[in-house]
Order: structure tokens, then C-alpha cells, then sequence
């Protein structure tokens, strides 16, 4: 349940009648000490907590040269050193305009992203105007780093009259569980209390001894439990931005099995040793696959930690969780790591580089934000690099309902890289003009050349396209039916123009 | 787009709105005429007094269908009516749907109690048309057979004679021809053929019985139209497709229909026309796709325009013109028989070539057709279960494996027939100690078993009872999945101990049973193999 907390609610509207609304947020024992020390001792929801108000707008990967309909989002941000306020990325995903929002007076001011990572799901964000001063009202909050299962932490939040409302948790357990971009998982903390929302959304900041431990990541209300984002991914994310080159979590590229069959165990040599993880695939790019790890492995321990039949490994602070924490949630890109695996009966020890795979190095971005779709539109015929977001846009069930050639390219990408392709372009629709008669119907086909010219990525779309024949005409040709068609390459020109006339605002996004 | 082959997926969506059969599902048979301002049709029939409704049979059918989920089991009974009709001496002529899976066949007459048994003898379930007999035919000797007519005109009245659902005796219906077109025939889930409109309410029975105009019959009344969309629309087989199916089994062996197996493009664009060096005729359909198992893999290419087929010329469109008639070009090839031969004028690298194509049936769009008449293949091994791919085991199982639905779909456009032409699914895993650490991995094909690839089902079957075995694994039964690293392990000791006990404790009878799939018949196929070998 939460709850209110009535003697802070009675002294902060007596201080507030009573003294500066700078000295709002003391409680008791603050008022009887000096206003200046108060401040900085005790932050509640009402004095460090920052209301941030986004408008996001998404792109329309269907008509890629639209943007859908402006959104507004409402959340908390938590006011910590440096006169930044911290939220999730999630919160400000796609945004057109932020702004910071004092829970107490209502003051506003535009704001901008200074940090950003969507797998961490984390934002950091500051007044763009940089004399801005109602921040300066507020009391920074300092970083946890103490929490473990079975702890009490507050979840805090303000209502829309200012008033702090702080609900109890307690911590289950640590685990490496799921973040915004499905597949990226981190460290979360999972707690138990029933929780209401009170005028904001669901990024709220959570507390344990006036110090910031996370971020509620979700909520259920059926079980009554949260997902944070614990304090330790906050300070990872933190301590990278300081240099201003932010090099994000590293990812491993790797995919495991357990090892708790014993005829497996006997048949890979290791049913005389404890525990292990088989290595199921291994990404050939990926700090695993440049470091030597092989399909087949066992991965028996990872920088001196034992890794168990199940994947997990015993933390210092946290105790069992999954060996993933100490290759991305606890590393930095370009730290070492050692494994010790057992491959074909034989002991090896590798080490090798930790490094992060962006999403753009990927054939197909597993996701993509603040940029809409790239695409190019010729004569009517509309190209598209593939990204999982435009799956994504057939709905929750996109792997069975979206194209099958582009849903399995996108799971299957090595032919495709080891063609030299650096992204999949394809035809994703054809408007009826008169230069695309008898090509209406065509539709999710894998481009290959254009002119003669092999297509890997979108950029060659647009150079190639500069080539036409002696005849005048493009060819272009698919992997699949209907192989090859030609478009008139004067015709096309002059149906662009017609197109943008009718409103089409763009016709390409290269970059 | 015009496909020559039929195209598989075009086929998927455009049954979802069909019903499947008759005999099952009931059609919406509204019966809202609408208003047209066309003068009412001629009433060819008027007089159903003439109408030899002795030579009118009901066929009640004892079925027995298949459990893909648990293959060693017979399968649920059930029964079914249709009606079918005399066409000559002890032949009778009716849908292959209504005799589908059959246990028993009685044939009854329209005024005489006693089922008469009777027997198939050929049913071609790419048509949906069956031929039967009786196993004694004294009863129907005095029977004057229906004659056939021709193909009925356009708004002519035609009547539908058959056993219908909502009552137990003979029903006569009445519509109009509506529409005289190409379209899929349900019941293999994979074939177009001609079929002609009307708009006679015909429902689940009427399956099988003659469609007659002037007292001949002029189609076999076989599917109809579900859902909200349609009303008034129901389905006849014509007589150019009975025609095709009496002569094929005319030697006492149904052959199947052929396929070039070629996809092609309406040539409409002029871009396109220009690049192929074509006037502004309206004349020639591209290839794009021309099936290497197919007719005329290895003979057409990718880009040929095809101008004529056995002398007529073909539109841009992919109709030709036969006595005034544009029907579609499918159709000279549909008429057409195992061996016979197609000419063609291509134009290829802008010249032209005649060249002749030898028909033959096309077997790998098969994979997604529905089977009948068949008991499910399947290897069952120390509780593994392995069956082939295929429609029904893809709907059974619900199989929503990536890799396996990719194999299905694309197994014909992508030729994965070639390395796989039977591909293996491990549908399922029957739970004992030998095995439970495998169930996650079900529902994925089979790439290799015991080190040996596999083509077939019966490679499964033989890399797990002999001595195959990985390098230095003669301990080990291993299973490799597509596209799944970890392999399943079973120690060889163990497996074999486990086998027979999960057969006991599961009431497993027979733990195989594999037919030579149809496809590994295919010479092209062969052909196309053998060269993938060389390779």
C-alpha cells in the first residue's frame, strides 16, 4: 500500500506558509536546523523530484515520409548532481519538445537530452537554456549503492498540488531481467507493494535512505510487483557520459544453453565437472566471435566466477544471478574478460575485448529512434531499408504476420553479410503511376541490383540510380518474383515531382 | 501477374474465405436476388419430368480420419453424404472429397431402400472428381447414364439435382450461370482449374450430383462460398475438366494434371516492353520463375517473353483467344497430359526461338496441398517423434517454428527440394527420463542425425537403427536441428533400453511407418539433384 506521509504533508504546508518555498521540503528535524544546511541534507519527492513533460512522434514506417500524431507523456525525472534531472529513455523516446516542470510552483523550462541510451533505458537532461535557475531551488539526490534483496525502499512521486506520496517496497530479488528494447536485459531489482499512480506516468524514481536506488521500469498491478532499474546501471551510465564520449553496456554475442542434461554433459567431456553453459551460436562479429568462442563450447567460468549448469554465477553483492551481468551490466566497452571453456574434452582459457555491437552495425536495426525510416521513392515505387521497427509495424504478432522472406532475412542474416550487404533494401510498395503499370501488387521483395549495381545498403540505391541505360531506363532487379522490372528513368522524375506536389513532403531519407 | 504454376501463396489467402467442403461446412444460402437490368434468362430447362433422376444416387460414406498428433492411432469414424450420378455402364461420377478417407461407400437409389456397396476406383483429388463402382451392378442395370453437354451459356437457367442437407430425399434447386472462370479448388488446397458460377442454392450433399441444362449434365456441383462477402454463389466443375479426368483414366491410370510450373509478369509497363525489345503489340508475358523440378526447368530462363503457345498468341495479359473466347493460357496446358507437349515462341536476348516443352506433373507444391487416402508416415525413436513436413502437420501441430515455416512455404520458389525433399520435423518428444531434458526443441526440422544428412524421413528411420554414428561418438545417438546449435544427445545404451518401455507405456503399436515420398519420383527433380551434387 502506499502511504502518505502525514507529518511530512503537516510541516510542508506549515513551512511553506511560514518560510521561502526554497525551504518546502524540510521536515521536522530540518526546520529546527539552519534553512542552508536542511537543503542539503534531505531530499523528499517534493524537493528533488522534476516533472518532465515530452511531445514524441513516431514515424510511419508504411508511408515513411510521415510522422504520426504528436503524443504528449508525462513522468518524473530525479534532480541529481551536475543540475541534471535523470529518467528513462523510454520517457523521452522520439521526442519533438521536453520540457522541465517544478513539481511545487508549476515552473517550466525547455529542456534537452545530454545522455542518452535506449538499452539502458536511460536519459539524462538539462535546461537548454543554461542560465536557467529553477533547478537550483532543488536538492540534489545522491546515489545508492547498498541495495540487496530484502531491503525497504520508497517509491516516490508528487501529485498535481506538489504534495509528496511515498509507497513502500520491499525488494524481492536481484536478477538480470528485460528493459524497454526487447532482447537488451541488464540488472533490475524486483519488488513487491502495491503502487498508485498519481498524475504521472510510469517512470518514477525509488528511493532507499533519501538516496536514488532506481527507476520503476514497469508494474504489475495483478501480482503487485515492480521491475527497477537499479542504481548500479544509473552509475554505469553516468560515469560514461563524463568523458563525453559515450561508449554504452558491451554486448557479448553470444546464445547459451544449460548444461543439467547429463547425457549432454557426458557427451561434451564434463560430466566430471560442475556446472557450464553451451555455447548454441555465437555472432561472427561479436565480441565473442572475434575472441574465439566457438559453437560447442562450454563456457565454465567467466574473469574467475564459476558459471552453474543454469547460467548463473554467485555475486559478490547480489548473490545468484546470470553470468550476463559480468560480460555488459558490470564491464565496460573495451574491458578484458577471461573465460575458462571446455571445448572437445580441452581445457582453454580465452581472453579477449569486450566490445558493443550498435544498432546500426546490425544488417537489420533491432531498434531505431529519434530518425525516421530511411527510404527512397522513384516514379512511385517505394524502397526501404529493413529494420525491425517497420516488422514491428504489423503488429505484436509481426513474426507471423509480417512477410516471411523479411522476417526470416532478419533472423538469418549471415547469408546476407557474408554477400558484403550492410543493410537489406527492398520494395516495399508500389503507388500506381504511370510509370509503375503492371508492377501494382508488388510488394516486400528483397532488392539485389540496380543498374547493374549491387545494392547494400540504401545510399547505393541513390548513386546506382543515377545510371540509367542507353535506352533511358532503370533496371532493378529482385531476388525473388518478379526478378526484374524497368522503370523509365524521365517518367519517374517527372512523377516525383507530381508526387511532391500532391504532398508527399519527402521523397528520400538517405541518411 | 499471371501464374502459370500455381502459385502457393496467392492460393493460402485466397482459401481463407472459402468454405472447405460441402460435405462439412454449410454454405449461407440467402437467397436475396438482387435487381439487374438484364432480361430474365431463357428457361432452358422447364421440364424436370425428363430428368433421369433413377441414374441420381446418394452416396453415404463411413470415414475414417487421420491423427497427425498420434500417427500410430487410427483416427476418429465418421460418416458423410454426397450424391453422385451414373455416367456409364456400373461407373459413377462424384466428388473425390466425398469419398475421401473412406472406410465404406454404400450407394443408395432415389426410391429404393437398400444401400448397394460400392468401391472407388479412381479418385483425382487435384479435380476433386471420383469414379465408382459397385461391387454388384445388377441393381442399376435398367438405368439409362446421364449424357454430358457442352458448357452452358452465360444467364441460361441450369438446375442442381443432389441429396442435400434438410431432408432425406431427392432435391431439385434452379439458378443461373453467373460467371465462367478460373479459380481454386478447395479440396487439394493447391490447384486452379476451370470452374463455372451459378447461383442455384446448392448446399453439403449436393456435393458430387450433376448440374443439368436441357437434360445433360453440364458440371458436378462441388464448393461454395462462406462468409458475408458472397451470396448466391456456388461452384460446378465443367465438362472440360470431367472430359480431361474420364480420358486420363481412360488406360486405367489417373496421371494427374501437368504444370509448366512457371511464373510469369503481365507485360503492361512500357519501360519494361522497351528493355525487352517488344512493339506496343499487347503481345508476351515474362518469365520470371521457371521451376528447375518443373516442365520447363532448365528450358525457359528468367526474362524470356512468351509470345504464343501451340500457335496462339498471347496477350499481354496472359490470355490467349481460342474461337473468340480469351481464356487464360493455364488453360492450354490444363487440357494437356502427362508426356504430351506445349511449343512456344519466346523471345529471348530479343530473339525469337520456338521451343517445345514436354508436360509433367509438378510434385514439390504437393508439400502444401492437403493429402487423403494416406496414413501419416512417421519414426518414432526412444519417444522422439519425427514425421514428415507437410499442410497437415503444420495445422496439427501448429508449428510456429521460423526455420519450419520458411522450408514450407518457400520448399517449391526457393528449391529447398533440392537439399531437403522430404523435409523431417521432430513433432514431438513422449516424456521419459531418456528424453526430458529434449522437450524444448521440438517443432524444428531435422538436419542430421548420427552425422548423416537427412533427405527423408526413411534416412531418419535408418541413421537411428544401425550403426551410424558421429566421429567418435559410437556412444551417442545424435540429433542436429536447423539452425539450433546444441545437439540432442541420447546415449545409445540407454535410448535402446527406453524404446520399448516407452512404447508400452505410451500404447505405442508400431513405433514407423514410411512410404517413398512421391516427390523422389520427379526426373526433373532427380536431374536437379544430381547436378546440386556436382556442385
Amino acid at each position: 500500500m502506499h502511504k502518505y506521509s502525514l507529518t511530512y504533508l503537516l510541516t510542508s504546508l506549515l513551512l511553506v506558509t511560514h518560510f521561502s518555498p526554497i525551504l518546502h521540503a524540510k521536515d521536522d528535524k530540518a526546520a529546527k536546523k539552519t534553512p542552508k544546511i536542511a537543503v542539503e541534507i534531505v531530499p523528499s519527492p517534493s524537493s528533488s523530484l522534476v516533472r518532465i513533460n515530452a511531445t514524441l512522434q513516431r514515424y510511419n514506417f508504411i508511408r515513411p515520409w510521415e510522422k504520426g500524431a504528436p503524443t504528449p507523456r508525462r513522468g518524473l525525472g530525479a534532480f541529481i548532481t551536475g543540475k541534471r534531472v535523470l529518467t528513462t529513455a523510454e520517457l523521452v523516446e522520439n521526442s519533438t519538445y521536453i520540457e522541465l516542470e517544478l513539481t511545487g510552483t508549476g515552473e517550466k523550462t525547455p529542456a534537452k537530452i545530454v545522455g542518452l541510451d535506449y538499452e539502458a533505458n536511460l536519459a539524462l537532461l538539462e535546461p537548454i537554456d543554461a542560465k536557467s535557475k529553477i533547478l537550483d531551488k532543488l536538492v540534489p539526490l545522491k546515489l545508492d549503492d547498498t541495495v540487496v534483496a530484502g531491503d525497504n525502499l520508497e517509491i516516490w512521486q508528487v501529485e498535481d498540488n506538489g504534495n509528496s506520496v511515498t509507497t513502500d517496497v520491499k525488494v524481492l530479488r536481484v536478477a538480470v531481467g528485460n528493459y524497454f528494447i526487447p532482447g537488451s536485459q541488464l540488472l533490475t531489482y524486483q519488488v513487491k507493494g502495491s503502487l498508485q499512480y498519481h498524475a504521472n506516468s510510469f517512470t518514477l524514481p525509488v528511493v532507499k535512505d533519501g538516496n536514488l536506488a532506481g527507476l520503476l521500469l514497469s508494474y504489475s498491478s495483478k501480482e503487485q510487483t515492480s521491475n527497477l532499474l537499479p542504481s548500479s546501471i544509473i552509475k554505469h551510465f553516468l560515469d560514461d557520459l563524463k568523458d563525453g564520449d559515450y561508449k554504452g553496456f558491451p554486448n557479448l554475442g553470444l546464445g547459451y544453453a544449460q548444461t543439467l542434461d547429463e547425457q549432454l554433459r557426458k557427451f561434451t567431456q564434463i560430466s566430471d565437472k560442475k556446472g557450464g553453459v553451451f555455447v548454441r551460436r555465437v555472432i561472427d562479429d561479436s565480441s565473442a566471435g572475434k575472441g574465439g568462442v566457438k559453437e560447442g563450447d562450454i563456457i565454465m567460468s567467466i574473469n574467475g566466477h564459476n558459471i552453474d549448469s543454469r547460467g548463473n554465477y554467485i555475486d559478490e553483492k547480489y548473490g545468484k544471478i546470470n553470468f550476463s551481468h559480468l560480460v555488459r551490466g558490470s564491464s565496460n566497452v573495451g574491458d578484458k574478460v577471461k573465460m575458462h571453456i571446455i571445448r572437445d574434452g580441452k581445457a582453454i582459457d580465452l581472453e579477449f575485448a569486450l566490445l558493443r555491437k550498435k544498432p546500426s552495425d546490425y544488417l537489420v536495426d533491432p531498434y531505431m529512434f529519434d530518425r525516421g525510416p530511411r527510404f527512397m521513392i522513384l516514379g512511385g515505387l517505394i524502397f526501404q531499408e529493413l529494420t525491425l521497427p517497420y516488422l514491428k509495424f504489423w503488429g505484436d504478432k509481426w513474426p507471423t504476420r509480417g512477410p516471411l522472406n523479411l522476417v526470416h532475412a532478419q533472423a538469418n542474416p549471415e547469408p546476407y553479410e557474408k554477400e558484403g550487404r550492410k543493410k537489406i533494401v527492398f520494395l516495399s510498395q508500389v503507388v500506381k503511376t504511370p510509370a509503375t503499370i503492371g508492377y501494382e501488387g508488388f510488394g516486400s521483395i528483397i532488392i539485389t541490383q540496380v543498374n547493374g549495381q549491387k545494392i547494400n545498403a540504401i545510399g547505393d540505391l541513390a548513386e546506382a540510380f543515377k545510371k540509367p541505360n542507353a535506352q533511358g531506363l532503370h533496371k532493378i532487379e529482385f531476388e525473388d518474383h518478379p526478378k526484374v522490372i524497368y522503370l523509365d528513368a524521365r517518367m519517374a522524375l517527372a512523377i516525383n515531382q507530381q508526387l511532391s506536389k500532391y504532398g508527399i513532403s519527402q521523397l528520400q531519407n538517405l541518411k | 501477374m499471371t501464374t502459370f504454376a500455381r502459385s502457393p501463396f496467392s492460393i493460402i489467402t485466397i482459401f481463407a474465405c472459402f468454405c472447405a467442403f460441402f460435405l462439412i461446412t454449410p454454405l449461407s444460402a440467402q437467397d436475396k436476388k438482387k435487381e439487374i437490368n438484364i432480361p430474365p434468362p431463357p428457361s432452358v430447362q422447364a421440364d424436370v419430368s425428363k430428368v433421369e433422376f433413377d441414374a441420381i444416387v446418394r452416396i453415404e460414406v463411413e470415414v475414417e480420419n487421420r491423427n497427425y498428433r498420434v500417427p500410430w492411432n487410427i483416427g476418429g469414424l465418421g460418416s458423410g453424404v454426397g450424391t453422385g450420378f451414373l455416367i456409364g455402364k456400373n461407373r459413377f461420377l462424384t466428388n473425390a472429397h466425398v469419398v475421401s478417407n473412406r472406410r465404406l461407400i454404400y450407394i443408395k437409389k432415389m426410391d429404393r431402400p437398400e444401400p448397394y456397396k460400392a468401391r472407388v476406383l479412381f479418385a483425382a483429388h487435384d479435380c476433386d472428381l471420383a469414379l465408382l463402382e459397385l461391387e454388384d451392378p445388377t441393381p442399376f442395370e435398367n438405368v439409362k447414364p446421364l449424357k454430358f453437354g457442352g458448357t452452358p451459356k452465360l444467364n441460361t437457367t441450369v438446375i442442381a439435382v443432389g441429396y442435400p442437407i434438410g431432408g432425406e430425399r431427392i432435391s431439385v434447386t434452379r439458378g443461373v450461370v453467373s460467371r465462367i472462370d478460373f479459380r481454386p479448388y478447395t479440396h487439394s488446397g493447391v490447384d486452379f482449374h476451370l470452374t463455372i458460377q451459378v447461383d442455384a442454392a446448392i448446399n453439403p450433399g449436393n456435393s458430387g450430383g450433376p448440374v443439368l441444362q436441357d437434360n445433360k449434365v453440364v458440371g458436378v456441383a462441388f464448393q461454395g462460398y462462406s462468409g458475408s462477402t458472397a451470396q448466391n454463389t456456388a461452384y460446378m466443375i465443367p465438362v472440360p475438366v470431367i472430359n480431361r479426368f474420364l480420358k486420363d483414366v481412360d488406360d486405367g491410370v489417373y496421371d494427374y494434371y501437368v504444370d509448366m510450373a512457371t511464373q510469369t509478369i503481365n507485360l503492361l509497363n512500357p519501360a519494361q516492353r522497351l528493355a525487352l525489345g517488344l512493339k506496343n503489340d499487347g503481345k508476351g508475358v515474362m518469365v520470371t520463375i521457371a521451376d528447375k523440378a518443373g516442365s520447363a526447368g532448365g528450358v525457359l530462363k528468367t526474362g524470356d517473353v512468351l509470345l504464343s503457345i501451340d500457335g496462339y498468341d498471347i496477350a499481354s495479359d496472359g490470355f490467349v483467344t481460342i474461337d473468340g473466347e480469351r481464356i487464360n493460357l493455364n488453360e492450354i496446358v490444363e487440357r494437356k497430359f502427362v508426356g504430351d507437349t506445349v511449343t512456344l515462341k519466346i523471345l529471348r536476348d530479343h530473339k525469337e526461338q520456338e521451343i517445345k516443352v514436354e508436360l509433367q506433373r509438378f510434385i514439390p507444391y504437393l508439400i502444401q496441398a492437403n493429402h487423403y487416402d494416406k496414413k501419416p508416415n512417421f519414426v518414432l525413436f526412444a519417444g522422439l517423434q519425427f514425421q514428415p513436413l507437410d499442410r497437415e502437420l503444420m495445422s496439427s501441430f501448429g508449428i510456429g517454428n521460423l526455420k519450419a515455416r520458411y522450408v514450407y512455404s518457400y520448399f517449391s520458389r526457393e528449391e529447398l527440394y533440392i537439399e531437403r525433399p522430404e523435409p523431417v520435423i521432430l513433432t514431438a518428444v513422449l516424456p521419459d527420463s531418456v528424453n526430458t531434458h529434449l522437450q524444448p526443441y521440438t517443432k524444428q526440422i531435422v538436419d542430421e542425425v548420427n552425422g548423416k544428412k537427412i533427405h527423408t524421413l526413411q534416412d531418419v528411420h535408418d541413421a537411428l537403427n544401425g550403426d551410424a554414428h558421429e566421429e567418435g561418438q559410437e556412444n551417442y545417438h545424435v540429433i542436429r536441428l536447423l539452425g539450433e546449435g546444441r545437439p540432442l544427445v541420447m546415449e545409445r545404451a540407454k535410448a535402446q533400453a527406453a524404446h520399448k518401455r516407452i512404447m508400452n507405456k505410451y500404447n505405442v503399436g508400431y513405433d514407423h511407418f514410411i512410404e517413398k515420398p512421391l516427390i523422389l519420383e520427379s526426373k526433373a527433380l532427380a536431374k536437379a539433384r544430381e547436378k546440386a551434387e556436382k556442385k
